[in-house]
């Protein structure tokens, strides 16, 4: 039952959601951005399943399997696997870019309560 | 001088009813999409087989996974590798200091108890000396000064505060080392690892990180920025190079332009395993510029006085 994970993953994307939406608490927000981030990883990794399957990797096969057997035989979707490394990449990137972004406001504002930063505000 | 103050977390929420009712309306169509999903019978898509098919006979990789990193999809890793040094670099500015400075984190605790030895600031006048004195009699939450940290008997209580831990975690932290630097190289070297370079670069990331946090900011003085930001473009142009080169050769951006070697070997894959090792300088130089940048960030803290009288 895949698709357990699947609404899993939809749950863990709406608790970031509600955290980010409604915390006030600067690091709550990208706590919250983060958990976002990580639902798709589990999303990904559930799509790339399939029943029976082996690992997409030609080396180290039984006796008696050739390496034409595993190009054709059942395996998790390769292409999904590499979204998710990429995704975690990126996540990486953004998580520290607003976190640089965090701490200058706490040292701006002395404050990390999203609002008392009101500066913009017309 | 003023000693760094802390931010106390908040705890309340803004609207949180509005936000349950937006999550709750982006869960029912996440629900409906996801529903719509395939499931784990359906076939492999055309492309995933297509990556299975070629990564022999055009790359000499047994790793599809690897083939589809930095061979099928290349380009996309390509732009991943330079959104992640685009965010280094904002990293680095949105961290840098008001002065430039050779280490990451430590130097600047060195540098104000060397100023207090050689000179304490006299450039105040009587005036701004009873403001002052007033201002911090007043502030009953001021905290007291950090101790020198090389003072502290390892093992104290602060952990943070003290240079290093306890002989336990250290003695673990430098034996751990070695073997898990091994284990990344390695990983990236025979390819066995999907997306090769990149998580060989969070492991080397991790190790700068662990003998930091054991050993204090002394055991990691190599990691500068006047060495990490140099080798992290050297990283960048050589995957810059290899595409450059498959486009003069072959016709192609990233294409495969070295011949191929026999299969699970250290040279099979071609440019694959090029790209995998420049990808583990880029990932592994970026992440730890990006982590030390953010730790020496709190030594930089505007005074309260300056921040309102310059309007930073």
């Amino acid at each position: 039952m895949i698709v357990a994970n699947y609404l899993v993953a939809g749950a863990v994307f709406c608790l970031g959601l509600v955290a980010v939406l409604g915390r006030r608490d600067l690091v709550k927000i990208i706590m919250g951005l983060s958990l976002m981030e990580s639902s798709t990883y589990l999303l990904l990794v559930s799509l790339a399943y399939r029943k029976g399957s082996t690992a997409p990797v030609l080396a180290g096969r039984p006796s008696g399997v050739s390496q034409s057997d595993l190009v054709h035989g059942d395996v998790a979707d390769p292409v999904l696997q590499n979204f998710c490394l990429t995704a975690i990449v990126i996540g990486v990137a953004v998580t520290a870019v607003f976190l640089a972004v965090a701490v200058r406001i706490a040292q701006h504002y002395r404050s990390v309560d999203a609002d008392d930063i009101r500066e913009l505000r017309g | 001088m003023h000693e760094p103050r802390t931010v106390q977390s908040v705890d309340g929420w803004h609207r949180p009813g509005l936000a349950v009712t937006v999550a709750a309306a982006v869960a029912v169509v996440l629900a409906i999409a996801y529903l719509g999903l395939h499931r784990e019978e359906a076939g492999l898509p055309q492309i995933a087989r297509h990556a299975m098919e070629i990564a022999l006979p055009t790359w000499g990789t047994t790793e599809a996974v690897n083939e589809i990193v930095y061979g099928s999809r290349g380009f996309d890793t390509f732009g991943g590798t330079f959104l992640l040094l685009a965010a280094v670099v904002s990293v680095t500015t949105l961290t840098r200091s008001r002065e430039p400075r050779d280490e990451y984190v430590g130097e600047a605790t060195a540098g104000r108890r060397e100023q207090q030895r050689v000179g304490a600031p006299t450039g105040t006048d009587r005036g701004e000396r009873t403001a002052r004195s007033a201002e911090a009699e007043e502030d009953e939450e001021e905290d007291p000064p950090l101790p020198d940290p090389d003072s502290l008997p390892l093992g104290d209580r602060a952990p943070e505060r003290a240079a290093a831990m306890t002989v336990f975690v250290r003695t673990a932290a430098r034996t751990a080392a070695v073997p898990l630097a091994v284990a990344g190289v390695y990983l990236m070297a025979w390819g066995y690892t999907p997306g090769g370079g990149f998580p060989a670069g969070a492991a080397l990331t991790g190790i700068a990180v662990l003998l930091y946090a054991a050993l204090g900011h002394r055991a990691v003085r190599a990691a500068r920025p006047g060495l990490l930001e140099p080798v992290e473009m050297f990283g960048a142009a050589v995957i810059i190079g290899i595409g450059l080169v498959g486009l003069a050769v072959d016709g192609s951006f990233l294409v495969n332009w070295l011949p191929l070697a026999p299969q699970q070997t250290i040279r099979s894959g071609g440019t694959l395993q090029v790209f995998s090792a420049a990808e583990l300088i880029e990932v592994g130089c970026g992440l730890t510029i990006a982590i030390f940048a953010l730790l020496g960030m709190e030594h930089d803290w505007a005074a309260p006085d300056d921040a309102a009288g310059s309007g930073a």
